[in-house]
Order: C-alpha cells, then sequence, then structure tokens
C-alpha cells in the first residue's frame, strides 16, 4: 500500500514535471531537496512534525527552497509536504527520478561531488561509466563539501570512491 | 550307661552270684567237729559198723577210725584245696568263664574297640585339629602377610600419590608462574601498543587534521577540476 502511495506521487511529480517541460531541471531540483532531507534529521523531523500546521511547514519549504530551486520544483515540494507525506519525500523523488532514468532505459548514478559538475563533466563521466559498466546511466550529482574534493558514484550497491576524504581516511589508517 | 557297659555288669553279677552259689558245697564240709564226729560215726553206723565192732576187729580198726575222726580236728590245707571245692570252684570257674567268653568278652572286646575306635577317632580328629590348626595358622601368617605387603603397597602409593600432587603442585605453581609472568609481560606488551596506536592516532589525527585545512585552502577550482578529471579517467580505466 506505502509502495503504491509512494509510486503514485512518483508519477504525479513526473507528470507536472513533464506538463512544465522541465523534467530535467525539476529532477534535479527534486533529486538535491530529497538528498538534503535525507541528510538533515532536523529538517526532516520539521517537515514530518504534525504538530506544526501544514501552512508552516509548506512555508519552510518556501523559505528554504525559493532563492534556489524553480517555483515548479518548490511546488511540488510543498505539496507533498502539504499532504502530509513530508517523510516519504526521498523515497517519492528516488522512485521518480528512478523511473524517469528508467523510462530512457538508464540507470540512475547518484553522484556526491565536492563542487558542481559542469554538463561535460557530467557527460564524461556518463561515458566513462558506461565504458567501465556497459550501462547507460543518468547523472544526479550531489554537493558534498565533505569530501573535500573528488567524487563518489554510486550505480546501485556499487561504489566508486574517489574522494579525497576517502584518501585522507586511506592515509589515516596507514598512520595507524 | 551303655548296653555294652550293662552287659559288662551283668557278667560280674552273675559270676559272683554263681561263685556263691558253687561254693556252697565247699561249705558242705562240716563246719564243727562234733557234727564232723557225728557225720563220720553215722557213715560207720551205715557201712553196717558200730564202735563195739570195731573194737572188736582189733586195734588197727579201732586206729583207723581214730585216724578217720581225727581228720575232723585237723584244719584245712591253705594251698591245696579240698577235691569237691575244686571241682565246684573249677565248674563255676567254668561257667563263669563261659559266660564271660559268651557274654562278657564280646562286650568287653566291643567297649575296647569302640574306646580304640573312639581314640583312634579322637588322635583323628586330633590330627584334623592339628592339622585344621596348622592351615588356620598358615592362613593367618597368609593373610599377616598379605596385610603387611598390602600396607606396604598403601604405603608406596600413599607415598607415590604425596610425590604426584607434590609434583602437580610444583609444576601448577611454576605454570601459574609462567603465566602470570607471560600475562603481565603481555598486559605490558599490549600497554606499550596501545600507547603506541594512541600515540599514533593522535599524531595521525594532527597530522591528517593539518593536511586536511592545508588541502581545504589550497583546493581551488582549477584542483577540483583536475580532481574530477582524475577520476573520470579512473573510472574509465576500470573497464
Amino acid at each position: 500500500m506505502a509502495d503504491d502511495r509512494i509510486g503514485g506521487y512518483a508519477d504525479a511529480l513526473l507528470s507536472v514535471a513533464a506538463a512544465e517541460g522541465a523534467s530535467d531541471l525539476v529532477e534535479d531540483e527534486l533529486f538535491r531537496v530529497a538528498e538534503a532531507v535525507r541528510s538533515n534529521d532536523e529538517l526532516l523531523a520539521t517537515l514530518t512534525d504534525r504538530k506544526l500546521p501544514v501552512d508552516r511547514r509548506q512555508r519552510v519549504v518556501e523559505d528554504l527552497l525559493g532563492p534556489q530551486a524553480s517555483p515548479i520544483t518548490t511546488a511540488l515540494v510543498s505539496m507533498v509536504v502539504g499532504t502530509g507525506r513530508g517523510g516519504d519525500l526521498p523515497a517519492i523523488v528516488d522512485r521518480a527520478v528512478a523511473k524517469s532514468a528508467a523510462g530512457r532505459n538508464r540507470a540512475l548514478a547518484r553522484v556526491r561531488s565536492a563542487v558542481e559538475l559542469s554538463d561535460d563533466q557530467k557527460a564524461r563521466l556518463a561515458a566513462a561509466i558506461k565504458a567501465s559498466t556497459g550501462t547507460d546511466v543518468e547523472i544526479r550529482v550531489v554537493i558534498d563539501e565533505s569530501l573535500l574534493g573528488g567524487l563518489v558514484t554510486e550505480i546501485g550497491d556499487d561504489v566508486i570512491d574517489g574522494s579525497v576524504r576517502r584518501r585522507m581516511a586511506q592515509l589515516k589508517e596507514t598512520f595507524s | 550307661m551303655t548296653r555294652r557297659t550293662r552287659y559288662i555288669g551283668w557278667a560280674l553279677g552273675l559270676g559272683v552270684a554263681a561263685g556263691l552259689f558253687t561254693a556252697s558245697p565247699a561249705a558242705a564240709v562240716p563246719e564243727t567237729i562234733g557234727s564232723c564226729v557225728f557225720e563220720k560215726l553215722v557213715e560207720l553206723e551205715e557201712s553196717g559198723s558200730s564202735l563195739e565192732a570195731l573194737e572188736e576187729e582189733g586195734e588197727e580198726a579201732v586206729v583207723a577210725f581214730s585216724d578217720d575222726l581225727e581228720k575232723c580236728v585237723e584244719a584245712p590245707s591253705l594251698i591245696i584245696p579240698e577235691i569237691d571245692e575244686i571241682i565246684w570252684g573249677g565248674s563255676a570257674f567254668l561257667v563263669l568263664f563261659a559266660f564271660m567268653v559268651w557274654k562278657g568278652f564280646p562286650a568287653v572286646q566291643g567297649a575296647m574297640n569302640a574306646r580304640a575306635e573312639k581314640i583312634a577317632a579322637d588322635l583323628d580328629a586330633a590330627d584334623q585339629a592339628k592339622t585344621e590348626a596348622a592351615r588356620i595358622k598358615s592362613d593367618h601368617e597368609a593373610e599377616l602377610a598379605g596385610a603387611k605387603a598390602e600396607a606396604a603397597r598403601l604405603i608406596d602409593e600413599a607415598r607415590g600419590q604425596a610425590e604426584q600432587v607434590k609434583a602437580d603442585l610444583v609444576a601448577r605453581a611454576n605454570e601459574e608462574v609462567a603465566e602470570m609472568r607471560a600475562r603481565a609481560a603481555a598486559d605490558a606488551e599490549a600497554a606499550r601498543n596501545q600507547a603506541l596506536a594512541d600515540l599514533r592516532g593522535d599524531v595521525s589525527e594532527i597530522a591528517i587534521g593539518a593536511a586536511e585545512r592545508v588541502i581545504r585552502t589550497n583546493l581551488d577550482h582549477d584542483t577540483q577540476r583536475a580532481l574530477v578529471d582524475a577520476y573520470i579517467d579512473e573510472v574509465a580505466g576500470r573497464g
């Protein structure tokens, strides 16, 4: 039942983004918002706190995303939070992004980077992954400054960690 | 009283009675001189004679009759009995002897045999008792020897066990000492390793923290781009 509900919300998000002709942008922004919610327990608790009035929770979303995301993305996130499904937002977005990628016969590659990637870098990374795994992927980037530098790519259960953080950890293990 | 003893008693009683009765003819000898003389006179008259006839026959007849009468005053011989006494006594003896042979001797023989058998049995019993006593003595000696051997064995065993216990205690004490030493050495080694690890960790933390600060300040845009490009090349090279 919960799975159907998440699927339904995911379809709704994709339909709205497609209807507005901004699928790539909206999916990318939704993906980043979902990652932010997933990694921030306080934000997740705020969005799922039923003691807060719905309009208050929606106002939090609008305040956070207003200057950084497109109005469509902000409206979609506000809609999900307004229906009381803010806790399911990461799962809904994951389902939507994966479904969108699968519609284009691609797998989702979750990329964490310390800096923003250019379109050229994303394209070259997708080509490199294709050359390495034989799978067409759709790159979704999440900014994670804790990596210091480099990238971490997750494709399903496979993780390719090329971050400076990992190398620092390896160096620390060597010292220890 | 056994049957054999009763037989012997009866035989002796009968012998005494026979002696008394058979001796009575000997007692028929005139006990007084008068009766003897009277009997001589009666015999004379029964022979158809008389004193007057004797006197008429002559001095020799009178002397013979006088000698005959003098026999009445003669004392019986202490050595040679009278003929009738010999006869009666011999008869009584024979009767008694025959009776003794018939009844007494077998009884005496049986009693003697029984006595001999009893003595033999007693001797056998004594021999058996002696043998049994000897056997018991030998058994006791054997048991005593066995007891002594067992005691010696137990003492040896106890001594051996005591030695073993002593050896075990010493070995255990040595093991415990060695174990304590090893444990102390291991603890010291572990503490030293832990201290080195802690020190190494602290040093690495400091070094890594310093390196991270240096990296943060030196990772400019070009360096980030170069890192990303290197990563892309690395991923491409995996195939």
